[in-house]
């Protein structure tokens, strides 16, 4: 892990370095004009300034302050920028990873949490090199130089005027600690409280037809009163800090004014070098209190950064690996499944002893009940999960010898999900072709049956689609993802419970335009509807991942089971639907 | 995220504070209390470098103090050796003088004049202003005694000021608890306010709205809302109140020397007007592109398997750099303003001491004031710059609490349609008996759902609803208890309106048994008697026994007190049932509505639910949807729906004689369940 952040750092190394010299540059100067001003309140008072004098040394103040103001805009931009720029570098180095991960990391990860990884983490990371790194030097440098200049000042006033630094520093560190606990305390609190709120809202039907507002509204009370006690409880000691630094600044200050004044008193010390004195520990006190805090925010980030490592060590499962021939750069269409069996991690078996050749340019057909395995074979044919070798076969070689790209590239599929990109309808399109051409998007919309509707919205084509566009009906959203998926001209083309959305007769249509268009393709149609898959040279049934039945529709319906009781009621569900 | 778009509205608005403040004179004791301990916290903060000018000019700082030379042997009380024989006193004007403490070069003198500027001091003697004196050379152990009562005065104000300080402490920690104290009460109470709001909204709100945005409203809105109230508005008194404090101060001190550290406050407004401007229009675009980039980031994540399988891993890759580096530009944009800010004023803190310094150290040097009074100054415009910086700092959090709060009353102004009646209706005697009459509803403008429909179902009956999906048999149960308000026609229950009735009597006497079956996180007891103490554990019980649920809670490691989640993912769908239909028992209903479940069930539980329910329907009037036709067959009524309006009405024999769709409805149902269950 160390060696990860080192490697994000690195390319700004000089950054850093620029940023953390004028640091501690700004630091040196500010340490060196207490000075400035002792020697014109010292020189005053021994009469070895006029106002000639004076206006010299005040001039070096103002030169300096001119530099430190150079500096401090310096480090801002060389270590906070800097700290901003490898946010988004890491950033990039997770989306990157995002993009390798396999679907089986997705299955078992909310989208909130990664979200939560990219955004948050990411953001403590952040921390830690922008404040964290400013801070930590700060503080060094700072307390050191202080100390030194104290020391050359008066060494036993620098002795008792420390006294009590030690007991706020352990206050600090002390208190921190506790308000770490109990922010955590908090924010549970208040993650228990939005989960209420959440299920009150999902299930407000069963409170109202229960008409148990007032009890649930009596519940909240609860949730919402240990909120409020937790943030009490927190603030009872954040709200600590400030005083008790104020009274330990006082308390430094006192063993100041009673020993150094003293010393003025007896000559010992010039009234000037006891000014000088008191901003001295000015500026070391305020790092020092703050050091509590920069512990919490190290905490923090370095907690952040387990949590982003252990994201990039999830193992990329599908990946072009040693059996990969990266010579194979076309696919022609013949598939084949050999025995085939898959099950998911920790899981029972999902397709069982498989057998079942495609031809190339053959329409093909999987039917089958909900969780019978069809999906699992169009994702399979996508290597969105790997099958065991040699058990998926197209063109007679093993579908883990082609590359991805070549594999991704030469079957497109149309997946049950419509997921459509924020984008515009052309740009959805052409999501698979980036090159394509206007001509082609239009035909590839009018072979889905949407280039009507498309044409219909204000902008056309242009049209943005998602959250802050035009929202899309099922069935316009289920075209456009054929359209998309047409675009590509494939060799292979699956279409997975594709036309679900769509009336019969825009079916109907769609597949006469797939049939005139893709005599050359191989196309497998996983569907629900009998009418779809009618005309296909060979449909298999799927039951608890195994093939039960197989044939041509009339072979099917002549055998008189699953497939026959399906056609029968699906007719007879026309039927009703046509009734009025 | 979606909403970042609404933080650009503005950082001020003065009907929306109105009403904030209205929410603080909830409190208005405690803020009176925590704004009067402000001022005596600002006010004793502000004394204490007007103390340390005291202690500097009066004790430490020597060069006004005149001494008079005494013979050793007539000051008893001198407690040093004496100069020549002669004790140096102050606070007399008997004997010779008077004296002033000069310094050069580390040594000390007696001086009989006393001198501003230059001087030089060469064998005890001073040249000064082309003149020279005599010297009293002041061995330094000497100066102790003669300067015995500053000692003890700087310890006695000294003292003062660190009892000073330790008073302020406290208050002060009295003072930010009661503040945040009362701050977090308003939040609570705000809180509080939104979720019983939210219980009595119509349906229709939650219709039309995500949950994850009410959720939002209730806590994270409310949190903006928390810093408005304990940081920004008694800060804001605090940091005005300190502003003025020390103008007034530094004035009375010394107006000429005033006025010169404040020929840099135009300077300030200039700086933070410019800065204001700039720093908002770029924390405007880095949450636009924050929230640009969050909602890539979801999308793709959502999105993953369709960029992978489409082979456009390099063009999203692009999409994102373009979109993260535009947020980089934005957010180095805000950096380099807060850089270029920071530091100016920064200077301009520096220009203003050297500015006091410069003027200040010749008015010492003319003898017009005293080091004292410069240390006080440095100190006081050291405390200028904080409020300064505070101020600009909380204009980015005004603007997110301001758009919060619009959120947030927008909320609480949606007003139900569904209320209460003024006078509400609880019919003495509860029979059970539903009368629909001509009733059309429709959830959005004219679509109709419902076409006039009319049936009477008399205590006791039991009815079935049948039809197709989108038939309308839902939106029936969403109107008997009053869900939504219907168009035209009239739903009596008892012969009462159901909109004269008592709103939750009238709910509370119908038992809604949901098709999906909500599961509250928590325990199995819970879930059955929800938050209603009235039910007793027996009742819970009795009720899980009556519907056979018993059987397999008490099989369950922690039977009762079993946790179950939000997704109810440790229960089948049957358990659930069984678990609704306890529920539904245990509030004793006078009439019963059951959604039955679409998703599989496996036979066994079928047959409990079924069980079940006919002892549940018994003695009540019961109200069934149907989905599953081999359940229904002894209701006393079925209606058969088709599109929102009733095709057939008859027992279940009659209606199949009739041929028509209840008939086909029940050979497709009854044929799927033989061959494909």
């Amino acid at each position: 892990m160390r060696k990860f952040v080192y490697l994000l750092v690195k390319p700004y190394r000089k950054r850093y370095l620029i940023g953390i010299m004028a640091l501690l540059f700004v630091n040196f100067t500010q340490s060196y004009i207490p000075g400035l001003i002792r020697n014109t309140v010292n020189g005053i008072s021994e009469g070895l300034l006029d106002s000639g004098g004076i206006l010299k040394e005040v001039s070096w103040i103002l030169g300096l302050a001119l530099f430190m103001a150079i500096g401090r805009w310096a480090w801002r931009i060389y270590v906070m920028g800097t700290s901003r720029i490898i946010e988004c570098d890491l950033r990039e180095k997770l989306y990157l990873h995002f993009e390798t991960l396999s679907q089986n990391f997705y299955n078992n990860q909310k989208t909130g949490d990664l979200m939560a990884h990219a955004t948050n983490d990411v953001g403590a990371v952040r921390q830690a090199l922008g404040n964290g790194v400013l801070l930590t030097f700060d503080a060094i440098s700072l307390i050191a130089m202080s100390f030194i200049l104290m020391l050359k000042t008066n060494p036993s006033l620098t002795i008792y005027s420390l006294l009590p630094l030690p007991i706020m520093v352990f206050v600090s560190v002390f208190l921190s600690r506790i308000i770490g606990a109990r922010f955590r305390v908090v924010q549970e609190e208040f993650a228990n409280l939005t989960g209420k709120v959440q299920e009150n809202i999902s299930g407000i039907r069963v409170v109202k037809a229960f008409g148990q507002e007032k009890a649930e509204i009596e519940n909240f009370r609860t949730a919402n009163k240990k909120n409020f006690q937790a943030q009490i409880a927190m603030v009872r000691i954040a709200n600590l800090m400030r005083p008790l630094s104020m009274l330990v600044g006082a308390a430094t200050f006192i063993v100041v004014i009673w020993y150094g004044g003293s010393l003025v008193i007896e000559g010992t010390l010039l009234f000037g070098d006891l000014m000088a004195f008191t901003m001295y520990l000015g500026n070391m006190t305020w790092p020092l209190l703050n050091l509590g805090w920069l512990f919490n925010l190290l905490n923090r980030s370095k907690a952040s950064m387990l949590r982003l490592w252990e994201l990039f060590s999830a193992e990329v499962e599908v990946k072009d690996g040693c059996l990969t021939n990266s010579v194979l750069d076309k696919i022609s269409g013949d598939i084949e499944f050999r025995n085939l069996s898959f099950n998911y991690p920790n899981s029972d078996l999902v397709l069982e002893d498989i057998n079942w050749k495609i031809k190339k340019g053959s329409k093909v057909a999987i039917v089958g009940k909900t969780g019978s395995g069809k999906t699992t074979i169009a994702e399979l044919l996508l290597r969105v999960y790997n099958p065991n070798p040699r058990e998926l076969l197209i063109d007679g070689r093993d579908i883990l010898e082609y590359p991805l790209k070549t594999l991704r590239d030469n079957i497109s599929e149309v997946p049950q999900e419509n997921f459509l990109f924020s984008a515009t309808i052309a740009e959805n399109i052409a999501f698979g072709k980036t090159d394509a051409a206007i001509s082609e998007i239009e035909t590839a919309s009018k072979k889905a049956d949407v280039y009507d509707n498309i044409m219909d919205f204000p902008e056309k084509f242009q049209t943005r689609v998602g959250e802050r566009g035009v929202t899309l009906s099922g069935g316009q959203k289920q075209r456009v993802a054929i359209a998309r998926a047409l675009i590509k001209n494939s060799p292979v083309l699956i279409l997975d419970d594709s036309l679900s959305a769509v009336d019969t007769a825009t079916e109907d249509l769609i597949l006469n335009n797939l049939r005139a268009s893709s005599e050359e393709k191989t196309v497998i149609i996983i569907a629900h509807r009998i009418s779809t898959i009618e005309d296909c040279d060979d449909i298999i049934v799927l039951d608890e991942g195994r093939i039960i039945e197989r044939g041509k529709h009339q072979e099917l319906v002549a055998l008189g089971g699953f497939y026959a009781e399906l056609y029968r009621m699906q007719l007879l569900e026309e039927q009703i639907k046509q009734y009025a | 995220m979606t909403e970042a778009d609404e933080i650009m509205g503005k950082a001020y608005d003065s009907k929306l504070m109105r009403r904030l403040l209205t929410y603080a004179t909830l409190h208005l004791n405690k803020l009176l209390l925590s704004i009067l301990l402000l001022i005596i916290i600002t006010l004793g903060d502000l004394a204490g470098p007007y103390l340390m000018k005291i202690i500097i000019d009066d004790h430490l700082d020597a060069s006004n103090h005149a001494f008079y030379a005494r013979p050793l042997n007539e000051v008893p009380e001198y407690k040093g050796a004496g100069i020549q024989n002669l004790a140096f006193v102050r606070f007399t004007t008997e004997g010779k003088g008077p004296y002033y403490l000069l310094t050069q070069n580390g040594a000390w003198y007696l001086s009989p004049i006393k001198v501003n500027g230059l001087y030089k001091i060469n064998d005890d003697q001073l040249f000064y202003e082309g003149n020279t004196y005599k010297l009293i050379s002041v061995p330094k152990s000497e100066l102790k005694a003669m300067r015995g009562s500053d000692y003890s005065q700087v310890i006695k104000l000294s003292s003062f000021y660190l009892a000073l300080m330790l008073s302020l402490g406290l208050l002060s920690y009295l003072q930010t608890y009661l503040l945040t104290y009362t701050g977090q009460s308003i939040i609570f109470t705000i809180r509080q306010q939104i979720f019983e709001h939210l219980q009595y909204l119509d349906l229709t709100f939650f219709d039309q709205n995500y949950v994850g945005r009410i959720v939002t409203r209730a806590t994270n809105d409310v949190e903006n809302l928390s810093e408005m109230y304990t940081d920004i508005l008694v800060n804001t008194f605090r940091d005005i109140l300190t502003l003025a404090g020390i103008i007034i101060i530094m004035l009375k001190l010394d107006w000429k020397l005033s006025l010169v550290a404040f020929s840099v406050v135009p300077l300030i407004l200039l700086a933070t007007i410019v800065f204001r401007k700039q720093v908002r229009a770029a924390y405007r675009l880095v949450r636009r592109h924050l929230s640009e980039l969050n909602g890539f980031l979801n999308e793709s994540i959502s999105g993953m398997k369709i960029i992978q399988i489409f082979n456009q891993e390099k063009k999203k890759h692009q999409e994102f750099n373009r979109i993260n580096r535009d947020y980089q530009k934005a957010s180095l944009k805000e950096i380099n303003i807060y850089a270029i800010f920071r530091p100016f004023m920064d200077l301009l803190y520096y220009l203003a001491i050297t500015l006091i310094i410069y003027f200040g150290g010749k008015g010492v040097l003319d003898a017009r004031i005293q080091f004292g009074l410069l240390f006080a100054f440095i100190n006081y415009v050291q405390r200028f710059f904080g409020p300064i910086n505070a101020l600009t700092e909380k204009f980015n959090i005004m603007q997110s609490a301001m758009a919060s709060s619009e959120r947030i009353f927008q909320l609480l102004d949606t007003k139900p349609t569904i209320t209460q009646p003024l006078d509400p209706i609880v019919p003495a005697k509860s029979q059970g008996k539903i009368e629909f009459k001509h009733v059309y509803f429709a959830y959005k403008n004219e679509d109709y759902v419902l076409k006039d429909i009319s049936f009477t179902v008399n205590p006791g009956e039991t009815v079935a609803f049948v039809g197709h999906t989108g038939a309308g048999k839902t939106t029936i149960i969403n109107l008997v208890n009053r869900f939504y308000d219907i168009q035209k026609g009239q739903i009596l229950v008892d012969g009462v309106d159901v909109r004269d009735w008592d709103l939750y009597k009238l709910r509370q006497r119908i038992g809604v048994v949901l098709q999906d079956v909500f599961v509250f996180s928590g325990d199995i007891k819970t879930n059955i008697r929800l938050y209603n103490d009235k039910i007793s554990q027996a009742q819970v019980h009795a009720a899980c026994k009556a519907v056979r649920a018993d059987d397999f809670i008490t099989k369950l490691p922690r039977a009762y007190d079993e946790k179950v989640t939000e997704r109810g993912a440790t229960l089948s769908q049957g358990q659930r049932q069984l678990l609704a239909l306890a529920r539904a028992l245990a509030f004793d209903p006078d009439i019963l509505v059951l959604d039955e479940a679409t998703a599989n069930i496996d036979t066994e539980t079928e047959a409990l639910i079924q069980e079940a329910l006919q002892k549940v329907a018994k003695d009540r009037t019961t109200l069934v949807i149907a989905h599953r036709l081999s359940t229904i067959q002894h209701a006393d009524k079925i209606i058969v729906m088709h599109r929102g309006e009733i095709k057939e009405v008859g027992k279940h024999q009659e209606l199949l004689d009739q041929g028509g769709l209840y008939f086909r409805l029940y050979q497709l149902q009854y044929q799927s369940h033989q061959k494909l269950a």
